[in-house]
């Protein structure tokens, strides 16, 4: 079962993604239980710093659910990367629910959908691929600042209220910084 | 067309999913009438995708027990852990039935969990001649989370906030100070605003509404409102 650490291409990824979805292969999930089980890990420890046991349940709970849910992927609108982010985001808001910060009677399962949305069109599939390469490209070209708040909020899972009470910043300057950086990712919001 | 939308980093932390559930709810309604800030949401998850692939895993460097790995693949051969279905569709949903002025309107995918059926199949209390409300939840965080629903031309008192309201136009229009807002709009107030909305003369007017804390009355009539609605509803 054991895979040696090689690094892999996110086309290698995608493709023992649709191994899984098609043949149920358990060679290619127990390739990406190699790769993603850390990146889950570190997922739930940025958040919950030394909540190790806490980490382990919920990057086991996220790899049952690519097993079982690796028939809904869809390649065409995104990586593996992203659609198991969307997994492991949607758990971290599961628990949160349970778990005081969020407790709620509203049903996250309504709310957040895995990425594609459903019946998206292939022009739609098209223009998700492309921003996800813009997407890439431009992360590494991001000022130190900026990536820190982008860091901030989506993997200590933090608002933008909370990264400016942490940072000791102004709430407009965390907003201000999480723009540029936007901008530079090339999402262009409406106003 | 929609001009009013969710600012930048209400999405950005929507899609990290860090926003609370009651504000999501409206940012999600928001997106099933907006192709733009679904895009712009799909975009911002790419973000975050990038983010998360790039971690830096030596911080948390005790490597993988193989014990879990075996606990894991052990799990997959439960039977009762086989494929799940898919996630309930837009298209699943049944379109509501017409209402009483003949108009069918259709209950957004994110509120199916509230209304089963039509918006009139909800409990609504009447706060003016004009005014009905439902509330559809209350959490714990003390945030409200309620349908209004206005008569054609009806005023709505004048009010402050004493904590950020948010509004989703779900049916109909109504204006305020700043502008006209249409079915889709999505309208962040912030505490100490004051506004004094009146719904557009054409068509009733719903709007899902989420309060983090008590509005204010402020008009000198309908300070009376006030102990009524702490008591009972939101309102907006």
């Amino acid at each position: 079962m054991t895979t040696t650490a090689v690094t892999k291409t996110p086309q290698q990824h995608t493709d023992d993604l649709l191994l899984v979805a098609n043949d149920r292969d358990r060679d290619a999930f127990s390739r990406l239980f190699d790769h993603y089980m850390p990146l889950l890990r570190a997922f739930t420890l940025s958040a919950h710093p030394g909540s190790a046991i806490l980490a382990d349940e919920v990057a086991q709970e996220v790899m049952i659910k690519v097993w079982r849910k690796a028939h809904t992927y869809k390649p065409e609108f995104a990586s593996a990367s992203t659609w198991i982010f969307t997994l492991a985001r949607n758990a971290r808001i599961d628990y949160l629910r349970k778990n005081s910060r969020h407790q709620s009677d509203i049903d996250p399962e309504y709310l957040w959908s895995e990425i594609p949305a459903e019946d998206g069109d292939p022009f739609q599939a098209a223009l998700q691929k492309r921003s996800a390469d813009v997407v890439q490209a431009g992360m590494s070209q991001l000022p130190d600042d900026q990536r820190l708040a982008l860091k901030k909020v989506y993997l200590e899972g933090k608002t933008h209220k909370e990264v400016a009470e942490e940072l000791q910043l102004p709430l407009g300057t965390v907003k201000s910084r999480v723009r540029l950086a936007l901008k530079k990712l090339a999402v262009s919001i409406k106003r | 067309m929609l001009n009013h939308h969710p600012m930048p980093e209400v999405l950005a932390d929507y899609a990290s999913g860090s926003l609370s559930l009651s504000h999501a709810l409206c940012v999600a309604a928001h997106l099933e009438h907006c192709a733009h800030c679904r895009q712009m949401s799909d975009t911002l998850v790419h973000v975050g995708a990038q983010l998360f692939e790039s971690q830096s895993l030596q911080l948390h460097g005790d490597s993988i027990d193989e014990g879990l790995k075996q606990k894991v693949f052990s799990m997959l051969d439960d039977e009762t852990l086989q494929l799940d279905s898919a996630p309930v569709s837009i298209s699943d949903q049944p379109a509501s039935k017409p209402t009483s002025n003949g108009k069918a309107y259709k209950v957004p995918r994110c509120l199916s969990q509230f209304i089963k059926g039509s918006f009139d199949s909800l409990e609504w209390v009447r706060v003016s001649p004009s005014i009905k409300i439902a509330t559809l939840c209350r959490d714990k965080d003390g945030s409200q989370v309620a349908l209004s629903r206005v008569q054609p031309g009806g005023k709505m008192p004048h009010h402050a906030h004493t904590g950020d309201e948010l509004t989703l136009v779900l049916e109909g229009s109504f204006s305020d100070v700043d502008g006209i807002y249409r079915k889709g709009d999505f309208i962040l107030r912030n505490s100490g605003d004051r506004h004094k909305p009146v719904v557009t003369k054409d068509a009733e007017c719903i709007c899902l509404m989420v309060l983090d804390a008590p509005i204010q009355f402020t008009g000198f009539f309908t300070r009376w409102l006030n102990p009524i609605l702490r008591h009972n509803h939101a309102f907006g």
